[in-house]
């Protein structure tokens, strides 16, 4: 019994089918449509979706590092020390213990046992670190010509511990780089174009973190020694040392030391801060300087 | 200026990379493709079929044809994978290369069918296959390989004419 298949009710025969060559259609295995919308399309949906992550983690980072422990923060620390090849620097140490005695008799800050690393590279930074420890580059050291400058500059990493801001970036880029790697694993070569931006976007929120350091830095030299004199000192030498441009620090967590300076100028007026002298480094941080020097 | 470019080589690079890899990979693409069917229009008097045999074809031998393509991906194609590869959905940037492949390799078989002489090659199959094993692979660049294979039948007459003229 044949099944009937045709419409008609013929039964389905096979005949012989006429061979006629013809150019084959591309058409058919290639899907039209410019590649170029596809890639903005399928780009802005993974913006979109890793823009969203990122500030639900900034939330929940500024949310836990409000209620991480003091204890959790030192262990963690100390870990960090632990990687970093600082020494621990006696005369450095006596400035920042001479700061902290006019820290406000309430400040959260009398809580932790600050400590100062001196390391030993050119380049000229500061680091706060989780737990109270302070790490000053040389590069930077080398800069300063008087105690108060020095003391801006731990006055200013003691005003990222009172804002916790050095929890905030360390989470922040912990939490980033996991949700980083577990999108994306090793397979690719879209991180390479987001995290740049990521950055950009967080720079105007960590330049914020950084203004408000500074004012903390300023406040502190001011109770110290009754005036503000070298706050800008620094800042004034590395505009002096690098050829300026504002080009440069459009995309970088720091703002620019000019904004920097006119800031903390007009942070001094309001106030009614004088400008002093500034007193000489003493012997001993001199000698640290000239350590240095004569390894060279 | 240059100093902004140094500085921003991380962000800079993937994003000239990608231009280039659209332009100059489209342009090649579309070459091809131009090649393809001009190539395809001349070999039309050498069709390429399925069937396993040719009733009534008066044949001399059957010979073993075969050509194979490797299509490379570009730098566009592969950062468009990449994207399609977390949302999910049909991979179009590179069905262009798997068909160029195909059709590339089929060309190259009827090439060498054409200078045996034959006039129809049967029994004919694709394959396809990656290379490099890691198409999607951040520091290596993934190749698709199509290879086209079938019996060449030469027709008595061709063969008599063949040999009389390599005499």
């Amino acid at each position: 019994m044949a099944r009937p298949l045709c419409p008609k009710g013929q039964r389905f025969q096979v005949r012989p089918v006429k061979f006629r060559p013809r150019v084959a259609d591309d058409s058919v295995n290639v899907s039209k449509g410019n590649p170029l919308r596809e890639f903005c399309l399928l780009f802005a949906g993974l913006a979109g979706v890793v823009f969203a992550g990122y500030m639900l983690l900034a939330l929940l980072t500024s949310w836990a590092i409000k209620s991480l422990p003091l204890e959790a923060e030192t262990w963690l620390g100390e870990m960090m020390v632990r990687d970093i090849p600082g020494k621990a620097s006696p005369a450095l140490q006596k400035r920042l213990d001479a700061l902290l005695e006019h820290l406000p008799k309430d400040s959260p800050l009398r809580k932790y046992k600050f400590r100062v690393y001196l390391l030993d590279t050119d380049e000229a930074n500061a680091v706060a670190l989780p737990g109270g420890a302070i790490v000053v580059y040389k590069g930077l050291l080398n800069m300063l010509d008087s105690e108060n400058e020095l003391s801006m500059v731990l006055g200013h990493e003691l005003g990222h511990f009172a804002h916790r801001d050095h929890l905030r970036r360390l989470g922040k880029g912990l939490v980033l780089n996991a949700a980083m790697w577990l999108i994306f694993g090793k397979v690719a070569g879209s991180e390479q174009l987001l995290f740049p931006l990521l950055a950009g976007l967080d720079s105007r929120y960590s330049k914020g973190q950084e203004e408000a350091a500074d004012a903390f830095g300023l406040r502190l030299l001011y109770l110290r020694y009754g005036h503000v004199a070298g706050a800008t000192e620094f800042f004034r030498k590395i505009l002096e040392k690098d050829d300026y441009s504002r080009f440069k620090y459009l995309l970088s967590t720091h703002p620019d030391p000019k904004s920097r300076m006119e800031h903390l100028k007009i942070l001094a007026q309001r106030n009614g801060w004088p400008e002093g002298r500034p007193a000489p480094l003493g012997p001993d941080l001199k000698a640290l300087l000239e350590k240095n020097d004569s390894k060279k | 200026m240059l100093d902004f470019f140094i500085r921003y080589m991380d962000l800079l690079l993937p994003i000239c990379l990608l231009v280039l890899g659209y332009i100059i990979g489209g342009m090649l693409e579309r070459r091809h493709f131009r090649s393809l069917k001009a190539r395809e229009l001349r070999f039309l008097v050498l069709p390429a079929v399925t069937f396993r045999n040719m009733p009534g074809h008066e044949t001399a031998k059957g010979e073993l044809v075969m050509g194979s393509a490797v299509i490379s991906v570009d730098y566009f194609k592969r950062f468009l994978a990449i994207l399609r590869n977390i949302f999910g959905g049909r991979v179009s940037s590179y069905e262009s290369l798997v068909d160029r492949a195909r059709r590339e390799a089929i060309l190259r078989m009827k090439e060498q069918a054409s200078r045996m002489g034959a006039d129809i090659i049967v029994n004919m199959r694709i394959e396809t296959s990656a290379i490099g094993n890691a198409a999607n692979s951040r520091r290596s660049v993934g190749s698709v390989e199509a290879i086209a294979y079938g019996t060449a039948l030469v027709p008595k007459r061709a063969e008599i004419s063949g040999a009389a003229s390599e005499i």
